[in-house]
């Protein structure tokens, strides 16, 4: 399978001079098993290029399919699907998958396309659109690729994703805080908590239950796509955000036995050199702890082949 | 007033290395005026960096106001106010003026952004900043940080965007975003004409090419040709050109200027002065 990065960037779209090497684009990533449909993972703003590319192949001809499995709802992994083009061509089959909301998945993602908000109804687009609950733990099938997920430590809950095809795998975590200092459900949180108080012991088994959920989905990995938005001082400031940062995703990575780990999810005011500072300062830091996984920091067009093509 | 394009991008942020020059933010225009107020118009992804700006002053000692007028409530027009950083520091006070008819419908459009599914901010109750909503009465005036306002409602598709007429010391800047018929040949009304008559600065929406609206009417945006005609027909001084399509990229929108500047200089409009709006940029009326 390929896997390729439309849109790396967290919370919103930045464009401009000093992110144009990574990119400015919310995230979403391709994943194309050797011969079947693309299935696509977030649909932030970077899901609009990709649908212009999908554009060229059966999706313009109203034959395609695919899948979009999202994390969660937050506005920028899902703030490109007005903007996919495959969902305006009548024949096309889009597939969409999200975590159990209180309300329907569709009435979710309809408000986003409500007249105050946006000129066209979701009602109105011309592709087969079927929406899929997930409760926790839920495996399924797309193709022939196995997907498993599991619960991430994100405001409002998101999900991660494992995809098993090809005689590989991928496995996607993003949104996530660190399973160490806050629980997130559904409060929100107006100040940063004091990161040096011990937990009470029901929160600490619940996050430890969750972290060991993220290592066990994650295990021998070919590619781990870990949100790294902060670094470890910045988390710090801001640990009531839910995002993590790269020596978390690390401490993930050597526990998984992963072969290779991706930064992502970067913070919109991270330029393109802070980025190459982070990516340089990281792989010092896993060579002189021997670890054996490859680490890579995700731009838009960065494309990696994983097990048969 | 001191005019900044902080966001000229249509529809969605369009990253990317080909739109660097003229900037991939949604619509965000400030305005300094004289005596030292700022007025803010359109929330788009620009307002982010606005905000960032603006942290240095007063608004990052929460001793900031400023008016916001709101054109419509399509995202990329409001979908920055969540990463304004003054709106998170107590005490700074924003008066926003926009669509709706009533101060309640705009508001609770503004709170469906925040909703927990959507936004970890999960209301607007969560912002520190003092919002005080109110709806544009079209026609009338109204006053805003010393400046005199008129909002008109004009064809957006299938739905309507306001413009704004606003005047400082008998100088005029008219802001004219998201306006388009959504039937062919359809020339500016009188009464459009008359909003825009003798303004200095007229922005207006220039999201298509001539040919490239031809198939896309009913999305209620202008093509530079119609802004070149009603320049001309309300003898602005000058002519702004705004909210660039996406998929545009910064040499299209250099060939769309000279295009503009083309059609101008054959209707009778070579008085009329041409800038496309780019980020960064800054204008003295």
């Amino acid at each position: 399978m390929k896997v390729r990065f439309w849109g790396v960037r967290g919370s919103i779209p930045v464009p401009g001079r000093s992110t144009s090497r990574y990119g400015g684009n919310t995230s979403c990533v391709e994943v194309r098993p050797k011969g079947g449909s693309p299935i696509i993972i977030d649909a932030g703003t970077g899901l609009r290029r990709l649908g212009k590319s999908l554009m060229e192949e059966a999706f313009g001809d109203g034959k395609g399919k695919t899948a979009i499995l999202i994390s969660h709802t937050h506005w920028d992994h899902v703030q490109g699907l007005p903007f996919f083009s495959p969902l305006y061509r009548a024949g096309n089959q889009v597939h969409i998958f999200a975590r159990q909301r209180d309300m329907h998945l569709e009435a979710v993602f309809s408000q986003q396309h409500d007249s105050p908000y946006f000129p066209v109804p979701l009602s109105a687009m011309h592709a087969d659109m079927q929406f899929h609950e997930l409760i926790e733990g839920a495996q399924f099938d797309i193709g022939n690729a196995r997907i498993t997920c599991t619960r991430l430590n994100h405001p409002w809950v998101a999900i991660a994703y494992r995809i098993d095809v090809d005689g590989a795998s991928v496995t996607y975590c993003a949104d996530t805080a660190p399973f160490a200092d806050i629980l997130f459900g559904r409060e929100f949180i107006v100040q940063a908590p004091s990161l040096d108080e011990p937990l009470p012991p029901d929160v600490a088994a619940e996050l430890a239950r969750m972290r060991a959920g993220v290592v066990a989905l994650a295990k021998n990995t070919d590619l781990l796509i870990y949100d790294t938005q902060f670094t470890r001082d910045e988390y710090r400031l801001r640990p009531h955000w839910g995002h993590s940062h790269p020596d978390d995703a690390i401490a993930i990575a050597r526990d998984a036995n992963v072969k290779r780990l991706c930064l992502f999810h970067h913070a919109p005011m991270r330029s393109d050199d802070d980025n190459d500072k982070i990516l340089a300062k990281y792989r010092a830091v896993i060579t002189a702890q021997n670890d054996r996984f490859e680490l890579v920091s995700a731009y838009e067009g960065l494309e990696i082949t994983l097990g048969d093509e | 007033m001191k005019i900044r394009f902080w966001g000229v991008r249509g529809s969605i942020p369009a990253p990317g290395p080909d739109t660097i020059r003229y900037g991939g933010n949604t619509a965000c225009v400030s305005i300094h005026t004289k005596a030292g107020g700022l007025v803010i118009i359109d929330m788009g992804t620009g307002l982010m960096h606005l905000g960032n700006a603006l942290m240095a002053g007063p608004f990052g000692k929460g001793q900031g106001r400023a008016t916001i007028l709101l054109s419509h409530t399509h995202w990329d027009h409001i979908q920055g106010l969540g990463f304004f950083s003054p709106v998170f520091i107590a005490g700074n006070q924003f008066t926003v003026w926009g669509p709706g008819g009533s101060p309640g419908v705009l508001e609770g459009i503004l709170e469906g952004q925040m909703d927990p599914n959507f936004s970890p901010l999960q209301s607007l109750k969560n912002f520190s900043a003092k919002f005080d909503v109110r709806a544009a009465p079209c026609g009338d005036t109204f006053e805003a940080e010393g400046l005199t306002v008129t909002a008109r409602e004009h064809a957006h598709g299938a739905t309507t965007a306001l413009a704004f007429r606003i005047v400082e010391d008998g100088r005029v800047f008219v802001y004219s975003s998201d306006v388009g018929q959504p039937f062919p040949d359809t020339p500016p009304t009188e009464d459009t004409v008359a909003f825009f008559q003798g303004a200095d600065v007229l922005l207006h929406d220039t999201t298509y090419r001539p040919t490239e609206q031809a198939t896309r009417r009913n999305r209620g945006f202008s093509s530079y040709e119609d802004a070149a005609h009603v320049a001309v027909a309300a003898k602005v001084g000058r002519l702004v050109m705004f909210h660039y399509d996406q998929d545009y990229s910064d040499d299209d929108v250099d060939e769309m200027t000279a295009s503009c500047r083309a059609v101008l200089d054959a209707n009778g409009g070579k008085a009329v002065g041409l800038v496309p709006a780019r980020e960064g940029d800054e204008l003295e009326i």
